[in-house]
Formats: structure tokens, C-alpha cells, sequence
């Protein structure tokens, strides 16, 4: 391999790395969610309030940690609301998931206008620091990807790996799971379903509100309305192609920010591939896992059903 | 003061509760958007005098709400075949970009130098609409054979389908269609291929027509015919449906192909009668807007119909307010959405009455 080959297959790794973070946050959330059952569309809205949050607070306070937790507070929040549409009142999640996305670009925009006036003053967050471990990180191809990151990344891998675990190797992931395949069963077994599907949909909020403040404080440093652009059904997509699998997850989202890292870096080049062709190649991957016709990649068998004590 | 939701005897299903609802949801909505209007120091009376009369009030203004409000009930309409058989499709946001390039592909072929050069415009504009709904529901058909054949999710299919048609319209008009010049989109098409516009002095373009029968054709079928009648039947129950006879497989592939060639012909309707060209960007939530519609329109023909007027009514005096005084736009986003939230939430005590106790139950 020559240099400029070496070159750039570093600068790829790395950005897909960098590409990687949010989506993997995101899509964890909303595995956990549909391992107890419920399909919660609803993260994208959840994704863009809680970058607005990220931005307010960081702005405010001055410290990127505050904004991270603000969005993780805002993000939890919104989805109290949206567990009790989807749990309690038991309405259609795709519905509610579809106006809910509609509710939160409402507010994030209103917000962000009343807030910062008609004309907004660019004013950058404070970012989150980086990490770089001198000597690593100057190591051809992985080096910059794995050594000189955002300590959110490492923070996010460790969201992954400790998701994994709750999921596989606790009694509260082994409910979790039940409450998504068969709640009445789980039911007769002693766990509280709505709760679990309560926790579960909190717990997409905060991944969700923390996928928002990794767009705003590791990635771009600002906020607009425009800034989450269908990332939530990429993490629907992540979900699927990973099957409802938190470590599988992570290569899933590497996967798809990947794609779009390499269409980034092509259009410097004249090449006879069309770009959208790339972007578009996980998306069919992930087509082809939920059809069923390659094996079967199948979801929680009660996703997308509301659960009824009395029925 | 605590309060809980103790179980009605009997569900409240008179139209009377569900007007009561309905009228609540919609007061509530309003009064939370006029809160809103506060922080710009402007009347909340103005802001929706402005919004209304903008959008129902002006020849021009209500012309193009009925512009807008044209896909939204085409794919409602689309909404009520495919969810009432049980297909919960998704996907129409897909469908419309496919019907809309479809459409589009007829148009660039009767211009000069094309195949259909010399075909007179009215027909171009048949083969398109017809070329375009046909697009659309293979695209929705091929959902529907992965659920029924290989026991997919449609749902998940569906919302991922989408992008692929998102990224082939951006592939198409960014490369092999792209037009000299700035922007990513198609040559224009020329004026004797547009819909005509119905009523002069507005943007109201033929498609409008085009709708309002598709929705007369869709209730007859759904409401008069035996397919119909089957449809609905696997929709409620696909077991007993399998027993009574029906075949609910080939059922729903026809509500799968009725609700993506809706869609379909829709996508084309608004190249030919609004934009006259393919772009990027086309794709603007319609699709899932529809959906929505339908069911605040309780998956009735001309429930969906009212609700697309009222919704698209909504969208286009809010753009306009903005315009006019500058209030933003967004605070219509916020009433809409809360509006479908309230109704769904007031679903709750249909089935449910809120007690309100001083002691903690045991």
C-alpha cells in the first residue's frame, strides 16, 4: 500500500469514528426501548431537543458537561411523555412516534428563535476535550480512529458495552426482554410491565438526548433546527441491522457512519460511483436483514403492541 | 389531591363524546399556540386572524391550501386501504418521491428529442399520472410481498425504504437529470405539459379533481364492495377472516398495490401540478403527514378529506403569517402536533374516567 492509499484510509476511519458516536448513542437508546416492545419513532424529535438543550446549556453555563447533562435531562423528560402516550394512554406508537417529531421541531425552533432573537449571534459551544494518547495515536490507520477521540466516544463505547451487559447478563435485562416477547407471560411471572416499558423508553430519552449534545458539543458546535436530518431513523435502522444486539450495535453504527464518511470524502474525487449509491448501501443491508428472505432477523415479538392488563 | 383513571363500565362511543373530544383537543391546542404568540408581543387574536384568514379567507390563500391539502388526503386515502386490512405501511413518503420521479422520468421523455416528443401533452400527462401511481405501488407492493411471503416487519421495511427512494431522487437529479445550472433539479417542464390550474386567480391545479375521485373510487370500494368488505375483515381479525373464506394474503398485496399507487399518483400530481420539475428536497413529511391526517379523520373518506384541508390549511397560514408579521411559523407546527396528541390522549376517557381522591388507594 502507497502512502497517499494509507493516507486516506486513515482520514476514513477516523471520521467514520467521529460519525459513529451520536448514532451509536441513539441507536442504544432506542434498542432498549424495542426490547421491551415498544417502537419509539419518536427518538428523532428527542435527538433535536436534546441538542438545543446541549447548545443552551453549554452556551450558558460554559461547560460542555452541563449541556451533555441538560440534554440527558431534556431528553429523559420529553420521553416521561412520550412513555405515558405510548404505555398508559396506549395509542399507536408510530402515530405518536411521527407527531411527536413534528411537536419537537416545532419547539426547537420556536425556542431557539425566541431565545436567540430573530438573527442569532453565531456563538460556538464550548466542546468536549479530546483525548490523545501520544505515540498511539500517531499509529498508521487506527491511530487517530482509536487514540485521539472525543472523551464522549469513549464514554459512548462504554454506554454500549454496559448496555450489553444490562441486556445479556442481568435479571433486569433477562425482564426487559421478556416484557418485549411475551408480557403476559411476563406478567404472570411477577414483573410489572408498564413499568419496565416506563424505564425503557426513559432510557431511549437519555440516549436520544445524549446523541443530540454529542451532534452539538463533539461535532459541529452549534445548533440548528435542520441538525439531526432523519438520524433517528438511522438509528432505527442500526437497531435492526445489529439485531436488537447492544455490542453488534456498535459495529452496526461504525457500519453506517462509515458510508456516509467515505461519500463525504469521495466527492473530492471524480469517481464513476455515485455517492448516494454509498450512503444508500446500509439502508439496503438493512432492508434486506428485517424482509425476512436472508434468515430472519426478528424483532421482539411484541414490538409496536400496546400492552393491556386486562385483555 | 391525588387523581387516577378508574375504568368506565362502558366505553363512551357516542358521536356526540367524540365531537365533545375533538372540539376540546382542538380549543386546547389553540389556546397553547396563543400563549406562544405572547413573547413577540403580538396578540394571539391577530396572530390567528392572520393564520385563518390567510389560509381559509383569500381566494389565493385557500386555493393553495387545497394544493396542499391534495397528497396529504391522497395518501390518507392511501392510510385507511392498507391500516384497515392490517398492512401498517409506512412507507408512503417513499412512494411519493418514487411516483413523483416516475411522473417526472414520462415528462423528460416528451421533450424534444424524447420518445413521446410528439404525443399530444393531455396524453404525456396520462402516461405520467398512470406511470407514476404504477411506480408507486410496486414500491408499496414490494413491502407488501416481504411481509406476506417472508414475514417481514413492514413497518421497519418500509421506514427504511424510504431512504432508498430518498437517495435515488437525489442520485437522479444530482447526476443523469440534473439540469445546467445551481441548484440539483430536473429541466423544467413546459407549460403545456402542466396541470391546469381550475380556478384562476389561484395555484389550484386539476389534481385536486384528481383526489376528490380517487376518494369517491376509494369509498365505494372499501364501503360497497366485496373487496372491501374483505379487506376490512382481515384488517379486524386475519384468523377468522381465514376461516370465513377470505384470502387475506392476496387481500392485503391489493391494499399494499391501492395504497402505494395512491401515493404514487400523488408524488406525479405534484410534480405536474406544483413544482413541474423533479428536485431534491421534494420529500417534506407528507407522507407521514397523511397518516396522520387519516386518523384524525378517524379512517373515514371524508373525515380524512376535512382534516387535510383543515391540516394543510394549518401549514400554509402559518408560512403566511410568517410573511406577513413575522411571527414564526414553527408556532403552527407546535399547535398541529399538539392537537393530534390531545386526541389521542383524550382516547383515554372514551375508556376511562379521571376520579379524584384525597386518600391514597390501598
Amino acid at each position: 500500500m502507497d502512502i497517499p492509499e494509507l493516507a486516506f484510509l486513515t482520514t476514513w476511519i477516523a471520521a467514520s469514528v467521529r460519525l459513529t458516536g451520536p448514532l451509536l448513542l441513539a441507536s442504544l437508546g432506542e434498542l432498549i426501548s424495542e426490547r421491551a416492545g415498544v417502537l419509539n419513532v419518536g427518538i428523532e424529535g428527542t435527538i433535536l431537543l436534546g441538542a438545543l438543550a446541549a447548545y443552551l446549556g453549554a452556551i450558558w453555563s460554559g461547560s460542555p458537561w452541563i449541556g451533555a447533562l441538560a440534554a440527558a435531562g431534556i431528553g429523559i423528560l420529553v420521553n416521561a411523555f412520550l412513555a405515558w402516550m405510548y404505555v398508559i394512554v396506549k395509542a399507536s406508537q408510530v402515530v405518536v412516534g411521527i407527531i411527536f417529531n413534528v411537536l419537537a421541531m416545532g419547539i426547537a425552533s420556536y425556542a431557539f428563535r425566541t431565545i436567540m432573537g430573530d438573527v442569532p449571534r453565531i456563538q460556538t459551544a464550548p466542546m468536549m476535550p479530546e483525548i490523545s494518547i501520544p505515540g498511539l495515536k500517531e499509529l498508521p490507520l487506527i491511530g487517530p480512529a482509536l487514540f485521539g477521540q472525543s472523551v464522549m466516544f469513549y464514554i459512548t463505547i462504554l454506554i454500549a458495552l454496559g448496555t450489553g451487559w444490562l441486556m445479556f447478563r442481568t435479571r433486569f435485562g433477562l425482564n426487559l426482554r421478556a416484557v418485549g416477547e411475551y408480557p403476559k407471560a411476563a406478567a404472570a411471572a411477577g414483573i410489572n410491565v408498564v413499568r419496565m416499558r416506563i424505564i425503557a423508553v426513559l432510557a431511549c430519552g437519555l440516549g436520544g438526548g445524549l446523541a443530540g449534545a454529542y451532534f452539538v458539543l463533539v461535532q459541529i458546535g452549534l445548533f440548528r433546527d435542520t441538525i439531526v436530518q432523519g438520524r433517528g431513523f438511522i438509528a432505527l435502522g442500526i437497531v435492526i441491522l445489529a439485531r436488537w444486539n447492544p455490542y453488534l450495535a456498535i459495529l452496526a453504527a461504525f457500519g453506517f457512519a462509515s458510508m456516509d464518511a467515505l461519500a463525504l470524502s469521495l466527492q473530492l474525487f471524480d469517481l464513476p460511483l455515485p455517492t448516494q449509491a454509498l450512503v444508500a448501501l446500509p439502508y439496503l443491508l438493512t432492508v434486506l436483514a428485517v424482509s425476512g428472505v436472508f434468515g430472519r432477523s426478528r424483532n421482539p415479538a411484541a414490538l409496536m403492541i400496546p400492552y393491556h392488563a386486562d385483555r | 389531591m391525588r387523581f387516577s383513571l378508574e375504568k368506565r363500565d362502558t366505553p363512551l362511543v357516542s358521536g356526540w363524546s367524540i365531537v365533545a373530544m375533538s372540539v376540546l383537543a382542538v380549543l386546547i391546542g389553540m389556546a397553547l399556540g396563543g400563549i406562544l404568540f405572547l413573547p413577540f408581543e403580538a396578540s394571539p387574536w391577530e396572530g390567528y386572524q392572520s393564520l385563518i384568514g390567510n389560509a381559509f379567507f383569500s381566494k389565493r390563500g385557500f386555493g393553495y391550501t387545497l394544493v396542499t391539502a391534495t397528497p396529504l388526503m391522497m395518501v390518507g386515502f392511501g392510510t385507511i386501504v392498507a391500516w384497515r386490512c392490517g398492512f401498517i405501511f409506512l412507507g408512503f413518503e417513499g412512494c411519493l418521491l418514487i411516483g413523483a420521479m416516475g411522473g417526472t422520468m414520462v415528462g423528460l421523455g416528451a421533450l424534444e428529442g424524447g420518445i413521446l416528443s410528439s404525443t399530444a401533452p393531455a396524453l404525456v400527462i396520462a402516461i405520467a399520472l398512470a406511470w407514476g401511481a404504477t411506480l408507486g405501488a410496486l414500491w408499496a407492493g414490494l413491502v407488501g410481498e416481504l411481509k406476506i411471503r417472508f414475514g417481514g416487519n413492514e413497518v421497519l421495511i418500509a421506514l427504511m425504504m424510504n431512504f432508498l427512494a430518498i437517495y435515488l431522487v437525489q442520485y437522479l437529479v444530482a447526476g443523469p437529470w440534473r439540469v445546467v445550472g445551481d441548484m440539483p433539479q430536473t429541466e423544467r417542464l413546459p407549460k403545456d405539459l402542466w396541470l391546469p390550474y381550475i380556478v384562476s386567480g389561484t395555484r389550484l391545479h386539476a389534481g385536486f379533481l384528481v383526489a376528490i375521485a380517487s376518494g369517491v373510487v376509494i369509498w365505494v370500494v372499501m364501503a360497497k364492495s366485496r373487496a372491501g368488505f374483505e379487506m376490512i375483515a382481515s384488517g379486524l381479525n386475519p384468523r377468522s377472516a381465514r376461516y370465513g373464506g377470505i384470502q387475506v394474503a392476496i387481500r392485503q398485496r391489493q391494499a399494499a398495490l391501492i395504497a402505494g399507487g395512491l401515493a404514487g399518483l400523488a408524488g406525479a400530481i405534484t410534480i405536474y401540478g406544483v413544482h413541474h420539475r423533479l428536485l431534491d428536497g421534494l420529500s417534506d413529511g407528507t407522507g407521514f403527514v397523511g397518516i396522520v391526517t387519516a386518523l384524525l379523520g378517524r379512517m373515514s373518506i371524508p373525515g380524512t378529506a376535512i382534516a387535510s384541508v383543515l391540516y394543510g390549511g394549518l401549514s400554509v397560514g402559518g408560512d403566511a403569517m410568517q410573511r406577513q408579521t413575522g411571527l414564526p411559523s414553527s408556532i403552527v407546527l407546535i399547535v398541529q402536533a399538539s392537537i393530534v396528541l390531545l386526541l389521542l390522549a383524550t382516547e383515554v376517557l372514551r375508556t376511562h374516567r379521571i376520579v379524584f381522591s384525597r386518600k391514597k388507594k390501598i
